[in-house]
């Protein structure tokens, strides 16, 4: 997908912060409207995670009648179960984005931004910057869509505030890895293959299921997995009132990994810069 | 043989081909592509498994605080059945790719009987849909299921798998002869998912509750999870298997008749 | 009954309805005679390929009938597919197999027995030229192999009409020259064949007879040499300064016909050829023209289509300037190709 860079302002050298940001902001545009524009796309990301949240409340219902379950994880199983969809929607649509800049260097519009007078970095970071807008949409339609279903987010409303940020995070986190998989491969299958992984680690731990009804092996990878933790805070956010440690694991756990995974990706890029 | 009212001293062409024999090499042509691109075949090996050892790991709890004794009991056969109609419905992407190719065209030119090209695919089918099978009950049995029905536990999900296996990609079939394109197989995989999913599959009915329950009392795939897992949970019984044959007699029939009246659109 | 082998009457092909409708094929009556080469030439999107589509079974007429080989291609369809051999504008080949598994494979679906089909694989892979890559996957073979083993995968069955799909595009020169020779040996032991191209040196070498075809419509038929002789007399093709066009244009039209020629340039016929140019260009002189470019070039099957429809034929040249083309052709074609599909 095209989107022509019509504003003059682009024509200015890419080396100051101003023009970092003015570039960064056209591309997130354009990132952001290439999502929208690609509803086959995009819709898996919001229709599975609703659809197993769904299945999951109606299935694991009586999970509700164990007392330790309403006393410390939630009051019921759909209010359980939206931190698990926010995670697996925000996860599999970051992947998407990345699959999308994949596609542009296969395609050839990645060599021609290089062409164009913009900032190297703004490449990525808008790529980047529209993952976590769409990110922010995302989390806020999945909220509104279970609060319509009955759950109740006791933190209020910034508990709300503090799911779509954490949301927000946790994509930028996820499509910087992604990205700095997509400059190094250049593929958009070898982006796409790296979805059953995630996969595989959102089952290793506590967003489909309580960790406290695991045992065993499954049990240690799931307390050591920190999608566990991540998705303990989101639940945090729901089902308790509003605590330092949600912030920590819904934010700072993130963040720390978007910071690593923002390095690795601006690392891809200089490298793939360097050898072109 | 036979010869054209034109050309009456040349034989036009050669006998019709024999449909066994063209069922054979083209069944022979499905293994050589699953040989020779193993990356395509590879997924629904390990996701089924990988399945079972992530829903009996996370989920467990929920099936063994009903009685279950072993969450693999419970799982195994789902799998089983999930792996089957995933390695199945492989035949309609490489009918797919055919389409992509033009092969399919020289596959149409041929003085084959249309109703050989649903054929074909639903025997290379069976002989996909085994494999992922055999994997799942293996590591079933690695990781200590119980089978109180004896052998008559694996018939029974032998056949649920291969039934749902053959009705999965007589239903890719079709949609693919329709779509004749990606979308065909995007749109299988979503159907087969739901519909899967949209039944037992987690918990016994007597354990759901709302809309799930009622849907899963109508769903088919219940009655085939249910003369599936029967000889995991206990022994196997004509009440506990008649209804997932008949399930799978019927949509077996429909899926063939959607291949079939698919095909035959070529013709009009 | 007409003996031919081909035989179509009103053949009409729409695709879609309403106001969306495509007349993809509109009225063709056409008759291939027994051993000849017919040649049905046109531009991208003229209908040649639904034509042959349509010939070959892959295609219902919207109305019209065709017989081919004597059976109706609708009511007998199966006959007509033992009786033919197809190689369409794609190279119908899986490129996971071998080339020697494919013919083992074609020679299953057209009946062959086991050892049959064995020998005539063999026997066709040495006619094509194919012997040694014969083991290889498809996916490794050249644009011109695939074409070779697709021509000989529609003749495992020895088929006595054969259908051929603008079997060159994409070829470079020695290819082509290498399938026009393998087609020509074809026809020279008895196989009727009827060939679609956009190349005019393609049907101009190869067949007998023609027919263009533009807009779904045939719109001349006959021997190539034929129709060159309708046109007439050679065109002069000059070339002048932009604003000197119009005054060019009139003293032309004193010599002759004014004819379409290609793009930036001026054509007229004239009646004694060569000998009527020194005059023109006098007379061009005389009026202060300066003649940039000045070509001498007798009719061609372009000059008949052009003559035709008013207009050249859409990457027209001789085949040596096929290459350069079919790019775009290509283009063209698979957009062609993927609409058929989705259509069909």
């Amino acid at each position: 997908m095209n989107i022509a860079i019509t504003d003059p302002h682009l024509m200015k050298s890419g080396r100051s912060l101003r023009s970092l940001f003015q570039h960064s902001f056209v591309l997130t545009k354009r990132s952001v409207l290439g999502r929208l524009r690609q509803p086959a796309i995009i819709a898996p990301s919001f229709i599975f995670p609703l659809f197993f949240a769904a299945l999951g409340s109606a299935s694991f219902h009586k999970l509700a009648e164990d007392p330790y379950f309403t006393k410390n994880i939630a009051t019921s199983f759909l209010n359980y179960a939206i931190a698990g969809a926010v995670l697996q929607g925000v996860l599999f649509a970051s992947i998407s984005a990345a699959a999308d800049l994949a596609i542009d260097i296969e395609q050839g519009f990645f060599e021609r931004l290089l062409a164009s007078p913009i900032s190297r970095t703004s490449i990525v970071l808008g790529r980047l910057a529209g993952s976590m807008v769409v990110a922010m949409f995302q989390v806020t339609i999945f909220l509104m869509i279970f609060i319509g279903a009955g759950a109740r987010i006791k933190s209020g409303p910034f508990g709300f505030l503090g799911l779509v940020i954490g949301g927000a995070l946790l994509s930028l986190a996820m499509s910087a890895m992604m990205a700095g998989l997509a400059i190094k491969s250049g593929s958009s299958e070898v982006v796409q293959s790296a979805f059953p992984l995630i996969f595989v680690l959102m089952f290793l731990s506590s967003a489909f299921f309580p960790r406290h009804y695991m045992s065993g092996w499954y049990r240690t990878v799931a307390d050591w997995n920190p999608i566990s933790h991540i998705v303990e805070g989101f639940q945090g956010f729901i089902n308790q009132e509003l605590d330092f440690s949600q912030f920590a694991k819904a934010w700072l756990l993130p963040l720390a990994v978007a910071i690593v995974s923002i390095f690795f990706a601006l690392r891809s890029l200089s490298k793939r810069l360097a050898g072109s | 043989m036979s010869s054209s009212p034109v050309f009456p001293s040349i034989e036009t062409g050669l006998h019709a081909a024999q449909p066994m024999e063209v069922i054979k090499v083209l069944v022979q042509r499905s293994m050589m592509r699953v040989r020779r691109m193993p990356s395509a075949f590879i997924p629904s090996l390990i996701m089924p498994v990988f399945q079972l050892i992530a829903f009996s790991g996370a989920f467990g709890f929920a099936v063994t605080s009903l009685g279950i004794k072993n969450a693999l009991d419970w799982y195994v056969p789902l799998n089983a059945i999930q792996g089957a109609s995933f390695g199945a419905v492989g035949v309609s992407f490489g009918l797919i790719n055919d389409m992509q190719t033009g092969f399919f065209d020289r596959i149409l030119l041929a003085p084959t009987r249309r109703w050989v090209m649903v054929a074909a695919p639903l025997a290379a089918a069976i002989v996909r849909c085994i494999v992922p099978v055999a994997f799942v009950i293996i590591v079933g049995f690695l990781g200590g299921m119980n089978t109180p029905g004896g052998l008559l536990a694996l018939v029974c999900v032998a056949i649920s798998a291969i039934g749902i296996g053959l009705v999965s990609c007589a239903f890719a079939l079709g949609l693919t002869f329709r779509i004749q394109n990606l979308g065909a197989a995007t749109l299988t995989q979503f159907g087969i998912f739901f519909t899967i999913f949209l039944s037992t599959s987690q918990v016994p009915i007597s354990a759901m509750t709302g809309w799930l329950r009622s849907v899963a009392r109508i769903n088919p795939m219940t009655n085939v999870l249910r003369l599936a897992r029967q000889g995991f949970l206990g022994d196997v019984t004509w009440e506990g298997s008649w209804g997932g044959l008949l399930a799978i007699a019927v949509l077996l029939l429909l899926s063939c008749w959607y291949a079939m009246t698919g095909i035959k659109k070529f013709d009009q | 009954m007409s003996d031919s082998p081909i035989l179509a009457s009103g053949l009409v092909r729409h695709f879609g309805s309403g106001a969306n409708i495509v007349k993809a094929v509109d009225g063709v009556d056409l008759e291939v005679r027994q051993g000849e080469i017919f040649g049905f030439l046109g531009p991208n999107g003229a209908g040649k390929s639904t034509t042959v589509r349509m010939l070959t079974t892959l295609l219902k007429p919207t109305s019209g009938t065709a017989t081919v080989a004597g059976y109706d291609v609708v009511k007998n369809a199966d006959m007509v597919r033992r009786s033919i051999g197809v190689a369409l504008q794609d190279a119908a080949i899986d490129p996971l197999m071998t080339g020697r598994e494919l013919l083992a494979l074609q020679a299953v679906l057209y009946g062959l027995s086991k050892n049959a089909g064995k020998n005539r694989g063999e026997e066709l892979l040495e006619r094509v030229g194919l012997t040694e890559a014969a083991d290889r996957r498809v996916s490794t073979y050249s644009g011109g192999m695939r074409r070779r083993l697709d021509l000989a995968l529609s003749l495992v069955h020895e088929p006595t009409v054969l259908f051929l799909d603008e079997p060159t595009t994409g070829l470079d020169p020695m290819s082509r020259l290498t399938l026009w020779e393998e087609v020509k040996r074809l026809n020279a032991g008895g196989t009727t064949v009827l060939l679609t191209t956009q190349y005019l040196e393609e049907a101009d070498q190869l067949a007998d007879r023609v027919a263009i075809i533009d807009h779904g419509r045939i719109v001349r038929q006959g021997a190539p040499r034929e129709l060159k002789a309708m046109v007439g007399s050679p065109t002069l093709s000059i070339k002048v300064g932009i604003d000197q066009t119009d005054e060019a244009r009139s003293i032309l039209a004193r010599f002759g016909d004014l004819r379409t020629t290609s793009e930036g340039t001026l054509g007229v016929g004239l009646a004694r050829g060569a000998e009527d140019v020194a005059t023109v260009i006098r007379a061009l002189d005389e009026a202060g023209l300066k003649v940039r470019h000045l070509e001498l070039d007798e009719p061609s099957l372009d000059d008949v289509f052009a003559e035709a429809t008013g207009y050249r034929l859409e990457g027209a040249g001789t085949a040596d300037t096929g290459e350069k083309n079919s790019e775009a052709v290509d283009a063209q074609e698979s957009k062609g190709r993927r609409k058929r599909r989705n259509r069909s």
